[in-house]
């Protein structure tokens, strides 16, 4: 178990948040690739935390805490937005989202 | 000889892992033998638990309501007062034939009774059960408690989705309403145990709950302003959580059919009736932990009953309350339940925290107690005013035609 | 968790990257959430086997309790009022597209990643991140932090119930 097996694990899981977000028409797919990429980020810190020198310094735990809370807050507002728009377009589609185009 | 049956459970296990040993089996044998031994005697008790729990619930209710309850189902000619009741239900369970919906969708519909059941059991494991018979001393246990637990919501919402019939989506929506919203009054109460006892260990918060003042009155939570509260509260926020009544619209049966379970049968069915019943142990374990002191006996000299008995006995007095309020109290509506969880229970709760830290922090002493009171009372009769003028209850006029 | 050693944290990992995978691609929308939720889950129990217990009972608790739960009731509140089985699930430059700025951003951080020599640190001792060090530092290191988290987790709380909410003009 080498930390570059634990950042490549992170690194896969980051890129299929990307393509997720990049590729999906649903917003709320949308969302669920940013979820996606920040839990390879939380992951990343945890990794570095636990191959770090001095383990007693707990800055890598304290970071994927507060990116956890931060992530949970951005999904509420996130999906409050999403509800929001359905009520006025009635579509969750990404291109239907489209009246400032052009 | 009193030491002796307090310590039985775990002396027989050590002597059998030493016989097993002496055998030469290999000490990572001995590990899962042990972990075996342990999970599957938990989980016999509380499945015994659930047996005598569903006859003892039907009995209660039925002399609540001036009747008798199931008195048939005995041994062999033996009528043992219905006791035998159980085994009937679950013979009745098994044999069902399992009607899964055309449409539904399988995998999920199959998955839900599973995923339920796994959180309710695996919550089971951090419960001091006695002296020294923690089944995994966790350093966090409380919080593994409430992430486990949050489990049974995604099983919740899986059992609604997958019969793909609108009363269950519907019935799975209201029953994670309820289930977050009551979520948040229940981590708050479990904190202030926590935060006076100092650490997230069940075992190190029975341990602070140990000794007697003057001599004789035992230094439970529950015995103090704050700590009775939050007792409350934490019961209050059981009964929503286990979907039990009065909260138990999403699963009542002249609501919604019979909300996200509509659509299970035999022993699907089952397997969620023992995963709510499991869960509500597990609850009620947690809150004789927390604030009634575990597994210490209430005077001095009753130490003499073995600590595993003194916790049996607490769980089962708290199971019998809840039923107790079940045959007691009607149902609550979906938003007078939300209401009540956010506008009542969340605020008291609140008010139980602040009310312990200005008790530890005021010294413990008669002023701490006088001031903790103050701090806990004053927001109970306003918001208990509040809440009694806006569903207040007027004298019924009666129109007859003439 | 001695007798598994590192199967403790691959298995965990590779049932997360199949889920995760596999959310990505579905195209029934609950499914994807729910092989979400298996995702997280199986984050926490990795969280958990490389000793932040702490971290991956936070993440169980509040990724599987409640962003999970929140995401399928957006799910259901918005579903479409006919299965609209025309609409293809990808957009923009498509499955394709998506695929290939995956591909190209895993290949740049994996070149980082095999070629820094910060890298290839060897396996330190099992550390122990206990929850009573983790309070102590939150208050008294990091006190503003988790007092500047406190008010944005109430912004955000007031605001999503001021944007979902019913329009009562």
């Amino acid at each position: 178990m080498t930390l570059q097996i634990l950042l490549a694990i992170s690194a896969v899981l980051f890129a299929f948040g990307l393509a997720a977000v990049l590729s999906r028409s649903n917003a709320i797919m949308v969302l669920i690739g940013i979820e996606l990429m920040l839990g390879a980020a939380n992951l990343n810190f945890i990794a570095f935390w636990r191959f770090s020198e001095n383990p007693s310094d707990l800055a890598g735990i304290l970071f994927a805490i507060f990116s956890i809370a931060v992530a949970a807050a951005e999904a509420a507002v996130g999906l409050a937005i999403i509800i929001l728009v359905h009520r006025r377009i009635k579509s969750v589609e990404v291109d239907d989202a489209s009246s400032l185009k052009g | 000889m009193i030491g002796m049956i307090e310590r039985a459970p775990v002396e027989l296990l050590g002597w059998f892992l030493g016989l097993l040993g002496s055998f030469g089996v290999p000490s990572w044998i001995l590990a899962v033998v042990s972990a075996v031994i342990i999970i599957g005697t938990i989980i016999g008790v509380f499945l015994g638990l659930f047996a005598l729990t569903s006859v003892m619930e039907r009995k209660i209710l039925a002399r609540v309501q001036n009747r008798y309850g199931p008195n048939r189902v005995g041994f062999f000619r033996w009528r043992l007062c219905g006791l035998f009741q159980p085994v009937a239900d679950g013979i009745k369970m098994i044999t069902k034939e399992d009607i899964v919906p055309r449409t539904a969708d399988k995998v999920v519909h199959f998955l839900a009774p599973v995923v339920m059941m796994i959180p309710a059991l695996m919550v089971l494991a951090v419960i001091p059960y006695g002296r020294d018979m923690v089944p995994a001393d966790l350093d966090a246990g409380i919080l593994y408690f409430f992430a486990v637990g949050a489990g049974t919501e995604v099983a919740v919402f899986m059992a609604g989705w997958g019969s793909n019939n609108k009363y269950s989506v519907l019935g799975a929506m209201r029953a994670i309403a309820q289930m977050i919203s009551y979520e948040i009054p229940l981590v708050i109460a479990a904190i202030v145990a926590a935060m006076i006892a100092g650490s997230l260990s069940p075992s190190a918060i029975v341990a602070a709950q140990g000794g007697f003042a003057f001599g004789f009155v035992p230094q439970w939570f529950v015995l103090t302003p704050w700590g009775f509260t939050a007792c409350l509260v934490f019961y209050i926020a059981a009964l929503a959580e286990s979907n039990r009544s009065p909260f138990d619209l999403p699963e009542g049966e002249s609501e919604l059919v019979a909300g996200h379970l509509t659509e299970y049968s035999g022993f699907k069915y089952a397997t969620f009736f023992m995963a709510e019943y499991v869960g509500m142990f597990a609850v009620c374990g947690m809150l004789v932990t927390l604030f009634l002191g575990g597994w210490q006996a209430p005077l001095p000299f009753l130490a003499v009953i073995p600590s595993w008995g003194w916790f049996l006995g607490k769980i089962c007095f708290v199971a019998v309350t809840m039923v107790w309020v079940r045959a007691t109290l009607p149902r609550l509506r979906i938003d007078h339940l939300l209401a009540f969880g956010w506008k009542f229970l969340l605020p008291m709760s609140f008010a139980a925290f602040f009310s312990a830290a200005c008790w530890h922090y005021a010294g413990r002493g008669p002023a701490a107690w006088i001031l903790s009171l103050a701090i806990v009372g004053i927001p109970y009769l306003i918001l208990g005013k509040s809440f009694s003028n806006r569903f207040a209850v007027s004298r019924r006029t009666y129109q007859f035609s003439e | 968790m001695k007798f598994l050693g590192d199967w403790f944290v691959v298995l965990p990992a590779a049932v997360l990257l199949l889920a995760a995978g596999a959310s990505v691609v579905m195209r029934n929308l609950i499914h994807a959430a729910l092989c979400l939720t298996l995702s997280f889950i199986a984050l926490g129990i990795v969280f958990i086997a490389l000793g932040a217990e702490f971290v991956g009972l936070v993440q169980l608790l509040v990724y599987v309790g409640a962003v999970a739960m929140v995401i399928v009731f957006a799910i259901l509140l918005t579903r479409p009022d006919r299965l609209e089985k025309s609409r293809t699930p990808f957009s923009g430059f498509g499955p394709a597209g998506g695929a290939a700025a995956g591909l190209v951003a895993l290949v740049v951080l994996l070149g980082f990643i095999f070629s820094s020599p910060l890298a290839k640190k060897p396996l330190p001792a099992p550390a122990s991140a206990p929850a009573a060090a983790i309070g102590e530092a939150l208050m008294a290191d990091h006190v503003v932090a988790l007092i500047a988290i406190g008010v944005l987790l109430t912004a955000a709380l007031i605001g999503a119930a001021v944007i979902a909410m019913e329009d009562k003009a």
